[in-house]
């Protein structure tokens, strides 16, 4: 019940998102869907991208398999573990900070301020003994 | 008066979860960096600086969401900043976005183009697979792995690659495009194609 025309050129220029099952995003989706039914050469073209893309991802897929090199786990593994030793085994870090104030008035009328500040940092250490 | 704990998670247990949770990620991101960086002395260096990088901001990571796209985006990042500098890059034209839909004669491919880009894809063997990958443009070939080879959707190659959906859309369209015509060329050149290597243009087929 669609009023725009779709051409057979519109369709195989949405290929890419028909075939990424992601039709929807495109503003003309359902009139290119009512042009696939009836169009026997776009359906026959899309059969074929979603065959070639099925097949290419497959062989893509089968070529860049490569495992990384053993000594390449291993160096992450150590690297990992001197970056967490060089960051400190500081585990909790606890912070208190204390402000106290005082205000004294004395007879005469004048003004007498005074203010504290306690800081406190808490480290607490935890040895790691994992390897 | 206040009091904070800044660290919740011992550091130990941070490492042991990193290790746990990444480092199973290792070989499939070793696969797309050799294909990022095209040699094994720099894929090897990429997925390292990945995993050091990764580690150090590991306490922003949200559980629960996706590791595996976190890590591809760190790879990603860290290769398009830290390889590629200094690398000549083709500059891909400003008109991308709106051309690309148009930029192409649309018509359909005749039934012999189609059975010989299938006889093409069927035999060719890895090493033409991964010859045509690495000829292609480096936006398409980072985009077109990580949609084909590892799966992700257009919108989570677009927080990966930190480019607009539509851009990756694009360029997925014009890479895959690009890896087919080069496995066709190899096929062709190896003799597989039953189609004539005559000028008769594999993509002017009828429209019936």
């Amino acid at each position: 019940m669609s009023f725009i025309e779709i051409q057979c050129g519109d369709v195989l220029a949405s290929v890419v998102f028909i075939v990424e099952g992601e039709l929807q995003e495109i503003p003309q989706a359902d009139a290119i869907q009512s042009h696939i039914i009836t169009c026997a050469a776009c359906s026959a073209e899309i059969e074929h991208e979603r065959l070639m893309h099925q097949m290419l991802q497959d062989v893509l897929k089968r070529s860049c398999d490569e495992q990384a090199p053993e000594e390449l786990h291993q160096s992450i593994h150590n690297q990992l573990r001197a970056q967490m030793a060089g960051a400190g085994a500081t585990e909790v870090v606890t912070q208190f900070s204390m402000t106290e104030i005082s205000i004294e008035i004395d007879e005469f009328g004048n003004v007498e301020h005074r203010e504290i500040q306690i800081e406190q940092t808490h480290i607490q250490h935890f040895i790691d003994d994992e390897d | 008066m206040t009091s904070k704990d800044l660290v919740l998670e011992s550091a130990a247990d941070r490492t042991t979860r990193f290790e746990r949770d990444a480092l199973v990620f290792t070989n499939q991101l070793y696969a797309a960096a050799l294909r990022y960086t095209k040699n094994p002395e720099d894929a090897r260096d990429l997925v390292q600086d990945t995993y050091l990088k990764a580690f150090s901001s590991f306490h922003q990571f949200e559980e629960g969401t996706n590791l595996r796209a976190w890590l591809y985006r760190v790879l990603t990042t860290t290769f398009i900043n830290t390889y590629r500098k200094g690398q000549r890059q083709p500059q891909i034209a400003n008109n991308e976005l709106e051309d690309w839909q148009v930029a192409e004669a649309q018509s359909h491919t005749s039934d012999q183009g189609k059975s010989a880009e299938q006889e093409a894809l069927e035999n060719l063997p890895d090493s033409d697979i991964k010859r045509a990958l690495q000829e292609i443009s480096e936006d398409f070939r980072i985009i077109v792995y990580l949609a084909d080879v590892e799966g992700f959707s257009y919108k989570e190659i677009a927080e990966i690659v930190g480019a607009p959906a539509g851009t990756v859309m694009s360029r997925l369209h014009r890479g895959r495009k690009q890896l087919r015509e080069k496995l066709s060329d190899y096929a062709r050149d190896l003799g597989y194609t039953t189609d004539a290597p005559a000028p008769k243009a594999k993509k002017k087929g009828g429209t019936e």
